[in-house]
């Protein structure tokens, strides 16, 4: 098997706390695989995507992403993982602007010394054309709706082109109409590019049609695994995880 | 012949005017932009205090203040990151510890009274401009220079994010670590011009003015040290023309054009 991303007993405590956040996690990804994370908050969600793209060490167990075990400061393979992280506050007054946020998606991926290239540039306007937001590309971030702001943190992560992506929540500024618009793009995304994506979603009704597999967390642990078809019978939800997914 | 060597000194005034402005003023994009405005009274402090250490082992109290805001910034991002406090609490930290150091070898000199020495290490004496002085601005400002153009990808995604520029593969600490050793570099460096207690305002005042004009980083990073480079300049003719301190003339001018910014920024204005 082709594997993304392979987690063996993990345990992720952040420093400082005694209680891990992940408790014994053991997971496998397939590469191009599109799989939807719920829970309810503070069951782990968040610690698992950013236990498995390194920005959080684990202090148990083995996470492996792309073959490699995450070892040191995991700056390597982060140029292979896209992240979205969740409800992403901008100050109103940050300095940047939209073209260069999206075009940042790439630094880490062009590496150190390196030029940015006509290539860099032309991949990050395509990406905020298929976003939608090319229109507003020279508009300061922090003057941006929460939804438009929502939408370049994709794009900026879509211009990585990387292998992996994980988002955190990413459908929760924008109103109904985006979201299915932004999720009909993730999935013919994933269907062109082989991408594999994790996707931690709240809200049931958001999950993309293209999603094949549901984990369900709770209490930093795996409490369900499998189908979507499976994972989300009304039955099961009724009795197995009440009041762990809404 | 006396023409001549008053000259000079007004010549190694203007460069040194032109290097600290120029210098001071792109390292303050990044501690404004990193909210580090105390950064700059830190180390101005921890330089005193190592002048008053100079002046106490009858040694050059300028050696004993790069040496002491050198060791500052190279304490400053680890001891933050490792107390998990934010950088700005470490500073007031520091910056106690340094004021009280400072003026115990005071007290402890056996001149007791406040030396002038270290007093210009506070309120800076364009006049003393040497030739060595010169030439450490000139290193420090190449070396700034070549930094941001060299790493400006990794800087840029550092400033908009660290937490982001990580997630998106940068090695954020490293580039952290060198803003703030170069940062107290350059305070150290500009301690001659305008004086420990006044650096940090030609560090905060012209990115502070530039931003009221832009939200584009880049812009930012180009013309704050041009902002810079003026208030030095018309900071010194300023205190030529009214026989004032150097630094503090520096500082009025800064305010000044901050304040006009403020006034007129684009940014304040509706429709």
């Amino acid at each position: 098997m082709d594997k993304a991303v392979e987690l063996n007993s993990v345990d992720t405590t952040y420093e400082g706390e005694k209680i891990p956040c992940l408790k014994g996690i053991s997971l496998q990804i397939k590469k191009g695989e599109f799989i939807a994370v719920i829970g309810p908050n503070g069951a782990g969600k968040t610690t698992l995507l950013e236990t498995i793209n390194g920005l959080l060490e684990s202090n148990k167990g083995e996470v492996k992403v792309l073959g490699k075990a995450l070892r040191g400061d995991g700056n390597d393979i982060r140029k292979y993982v896209g992240y979205v992280p969740q409800d992403y506050s901008i100050d109103e007054l940050t300095p940047f602007l939209v073209s260069d946020v999206v075009l940042m998606g790439r630094y880490g991926k062009i590496g150190l010394l390196k030029p940015i290239t006509k290539k860099d540039r032309e991949v990050a306007k395509n990406m905020m054309e298929y976003m939608g937001i090319d229109g507003i590309s020279k508009r300061p971030i922090g003057k941006l709706s929460g939804g438009q702001a929502q939408k370049v943190m994709i794009a900026r992560a879509l211009a990585k082109e990387p292998e992996i992506i994980l988002m955190d929540e990413p459908f929760s500024n924008l109103d109904f109409e985006a979201r299915r618009e932004v999720s009909d793009k993730l999935i013919h995304f994933h269907k062109n590019r082989g991408m594999t994506f994790v996707i931690v979603i709240h809200d049931i009704a958001s999950i993309p049609k293209a999603c094949n597999r549901v984990i369900v967390m709770d209490n930093g642990r795996i409490v369900a695994d499998g189908n979507k078809e499976d994972i989300l019978k009304p039955e099961l939800l009724e009795m197995g995880y009440k009041g762990i997914v809404c | 012949m006396l023409e001549i060597f008053s000259t000079k000194i007004i010549l190694f005034a203007i460069i040194g005017a032109i290097l600290t402005g120029y210098t001071c003023s792109l390292m303050g994009t990044f501690v404004v932009r990193m909210n580090l405005s105390s950064l700059g009274f830190a180390m101005s402090h921890a330089a005193f205090a190592g002048a008053a250490l100079g002046i106490f082992l009858r040694k050059d109290p300028l050696i004993f203040a790069l040496l002491f805001s050198t060791f500052v910034s190279l304490a400053l991002g680890p001891l933050a990151d490792k107390a998990k406090l934010k950088t700005d609490v470490v500073i007031g930290v520091i910056f106690s510890l340094s004021m009280a150091l400072g003026l115990l070898f005071l007290n402890l000199s056996p001149d007791t009274a406040m030396s002038s020495t270290a007093l210009r290490i506070l309120w800076g004496s364009v006049l003393g401009m040497t030739t060595a002085d010169i030439i450490y601005l000139l290193i420090i400002t190449v070396i700034a220079i070549l930094f941001v153009i060299m790493f400006f990808k990794e800087i840029n995604s550092i400033l908009f994010d660290r937490k982001l520029a990580r997630a998106s593969g940068i090695n954020d600490k490293p580039f952290y670590y060198l803003i703030l050793f170069l940062t107290s570099l350059t305070v150290a460096f500009s301690l001659k011009l305008v004086g420990g207690l006044l650096v940090f305002a030609l560090m905060i005042n012209p990115t502070s003015s530039v931003y009221q004009f832009s939200y584009d980083m880049k812009k930012i990073i180009l013309f704050s040290p041009i902002v810079g480079v003026i208030s030095c300049l018309l900071g010194m003719l300023m205190s030529f023309s009214l026989d004032l301190p150097t630094g503090s003339s520096i500082a009025i001018v800064c305010s000044i054009i901050f304040g006009i910014s403020v006034l007129i920024s684009p940014k304040r204005r509706k429709g």
